[in-house]
């Protein structure tokens, strides 16, 4: 082996192996330096072939360029939902043309939670109704949503959920939240919700097992109702196939006049006209947190909230005049 | 003169304990229960007793008496999955139950066990944060898990039959720093390093300083119960890695779990397949307890115990780090 190969394999020539065996000055100042530098840093040193410690600086360096180096207790990456903000912006802009309405009746300070009907398929609505309330509420407010167990869990879209400060839907969570005076969304319908047929648009389901009533109760949190319209026909589902979505794990798999017919284009919303109302806030401190336990007001609470909302939808179908532009 | 028992003194915790308490309270009141003799230069009382052997309930209760043990610290716990399964659960569950019924009948004032965060099992629907009162519940396949598991389980029985021995469990999430060697560290110091595609739970590293300061906090103070002893802060594990600069290879996990399996059978694996659960899933536990009635409070954050790691890894890599701002 007296001929050393043009380019040199992923490995270092044995003597300098020690230096060579954690890149940690390299990845470190790719980090520092950014994606720019260390692109161009790999092509210079790329010239004298392509070692690991060139390979895990460039891909650090991508890494870092779109994440940051802490994230908060829940996973909340303050850089990543920067880079994803334009997305969600020309969504909230363009695509949809939100419009909300009452913003101002969110508290400007301490805990609450905005309660909110479900659809869309994919959670698009939490993402809505986050930007809404951060750009359009005088206090900025920073709304954390609570996800359903079907998107915490599924691959890809859980960690990115995490990182733009969803967390996974728990009572044990939510009361965690909103004892940190968070705001806090939360959509009580559930599955039932987001995978409701194009027939049974804007029917809301039933409030789960009134959960959100129980969180707020325990924690003295106001409730704010919130109705999201335009939201229910971005995917209008035709169908639900399950017995494609059950070995995928999934609890529905949707048919929608694009998907899968268009293959990944059918994950593209239909661009409706959006509208986000919330109502006055439903105070719950009076009751104290021991009522959590009495099933009867917890009821009538969750139905209470139910009705408002399914009222502020009802309104703003009767005044819509079309889907596309409101 | 009442002394202060310890087992698993060849651990890297037990061993650093053991060299505490040695500065601390004296050599003279400290008694090492194990196999392996201490360090000759520690100059402390040692009685072997092997923890697998039939009897040895008999004999710890023969030791315990003849050396007047007040105080037992129990650190006999691999951290790693074992091939001789068999010998694992004779030592941590069966040797657990000897070292609790030979405590009991001496009369023992004061137990500390060694647990961990992973007996909590990682599960999608965990909480963010774990507390002490959450069901532990591991994958019962995983024989590494169960054995901890029934050892908590004799500590809880204990503690509830003789709450005189005020039976203080710590659950420590995974150590990570200066001389630690696990099967996770053997993983980390590969350059290429397996994730799970689409899976990036938040991670607890644990310095082993803070677990040290946690250990002996427990030695002095009375509480009883299970505790967590976790870091400041969790830290999403491709971040950990990319701050490693690693270079992570996403692998499917329908693929990863029977992979990991088939290398575990063959012998070249460091763990068996259900260990991907860890990797997938969070297991954060919350510290707040042990802040409360231990009066612990870590140091260190996740990433601050990864550094101290690679820093003790790798030290050449820090060398050449101050060359170059020199």
């Amino acid at each position: 082996m007296s001929s050393r190969p043009k380019v040199v394999p992923m490995r270092r020539p044995k003597g300098t192996e020690a230096a060579a065996a954690l890149a940690a000055p390299a990845v470190e100042a790719a980090r520092k330096d950014g994606l720019l530098v260390a692109i161009a840093r790999a092509i210079e040193a790329g010239r004298h072939g392509i070692t690991w410690e060139n390979l895990a600086a460039l891909w650090s360096a991508a890494y870092f360029s779109w994440h940051s180096e802490e994230v908060d207790e829940f996973g909340r990456d303050a850089k990543f939902t920067e880079t994803i903000r334009p997305l969600l912006e020309f969504l909230y802009t363009v695509w949809w043309r939100v419009e909300p309405a009452g913003v101002e009746s969110v508290p400007a300070e301490g805990p609450a939670l905005v309660v909110a009907n479900h659809s869309g398929v994919l959670p698009w609505d939490g993402a809505m109704i986050t930007l809404a309330l951060r750009h359009e509420h005088p206090a900025r407010r920073e709304c954390r949503m609570l996800a359903l167990d079907m998107f915490a869990l599924l691959p890809f879209l859980a960690p990115a959920l995490a990182r733009t400060g969803a967390v996974r839907a728990s009572q044990e969570n939510g009361e965690r939240l909103l004892r940190a005076g968070e705001l806090v969304g939360v959509f009580p319908e559930g599955v039932k919700g987001i995978g409701k047929r194009y027939r049974e648009r804007y029917r809301l389901a039933r409030f789960g097992r009134g959960g959100f009533v129980r969180l707020a109760l325990r924690t003295s949190a106001p409730i704010v109702p919130c109705a999201v319209v335009g939201a229910e026909e971005i995917h209008p589902v035709l169908a639900k196939a399950n017995w494609v979505g059950r070995p995928l794990g999934l609890p529905y798999f949707p048919i929608t006049p694009t998907f899968p017919l268009l293959g990944p284009l059918g994950v593209v919303p239909l661009p409706t006209k959006w509208s986000i109302d919330f109502a006055d806030p439903i105070p719950t401190a009076e009751f104290g947190p021991p009522a959590a336990d009495d099933p009867i007001l917890v009821n009538r609470l969750s139905e209470q909230v139910r009705s408002t909302v399914q009222r502020m939808i009802d309104g703003r179908l009767a005044r819509r005049r079309s889907v596309w532009f409101g | 003169m009442a002394r202060i028992a310890l087992t698993g003194t060849a651990s890297l915790l037990g061993g650093r304990l053991l060299r505490r308490l040695a500065e601390t309270k004296g050599a003279a009141r400290l008694l090492v229960v194990d196999v392996a003799a201490p360090p000759a230069a520690l100059d402390v009382r040692h009685r072997a007793v092997d923890l697998t052997e039939p009897a040895a309930d008999q004999r710890l209760l023969d030791v315990f008496r003849e050396e007047e043990v007040e105080s037992v610290l129990h650190f006999a716990f691999y951290t790693g999955p074992r091939r001789d399964a068999a010998h694992a659960h004779e030592l941590e569950s069966i040797g657990t139950l000897a070292v609790l019924a030979a405590a009991a009948a001496a009369g023992v004032g004061r137990v500390v066990m060694r647990s961990f965060t992973a007996v909590y099992g990682a599960r999608g629907q965990n909480p963010a944060f774990l507390t002490e009162d959450r069901p532990l519940q591991p994958d019962p396949s995983l024989a590494w898990a169960r054995d901890k598991l029934e050892a908590e389980q004799h500590a809880a029985s204990f503690s509830r039959r003789y709450p005189d021995l005020r039976i203080a469990v710590l659950r420590f999430a995974p150590l990570l720093g200066p001389r630690v060697h696990a099967f996770y560290t053997r993983i980390l110091d590969r350059r290429v390093v397996p994730v799970l595609m689409g899976y990036d739970p938040l991670v607890q590293m644990l310095h082993p300083d803070d677990a040290l300061a946690a250990a002996e906090a427990a030695v002095d103070r009375p509480a009883a119960g299970a505790f967590n002893v976790v870091p400041s802060r969790p830290i999403p594990l491709l971040t950990a890695l990319h701050l490693a600069g690693k270079i992570p290879v996403p692998v499917p996990h329908p693929v990863a779990y029977p992979a990991a399996d088939l290398m575990w059978a063959a012998g070249v694996g460091e763990a068996p397949g259900r260990f991907c659960d860890y990797v997938r899933f969070p297991f954060v536990a919350d510290g707040e307890r042990a802040r409360r009635e231990l009066g612990f409070a870590p140091r260190h954050a996740s990433r601050d115990a990864l550094m101290a790691y690679l820093a003790y890894r790798h030290p050449h890599a820090r060398l050449s780090e101050a060359e170059a701002t020199a």
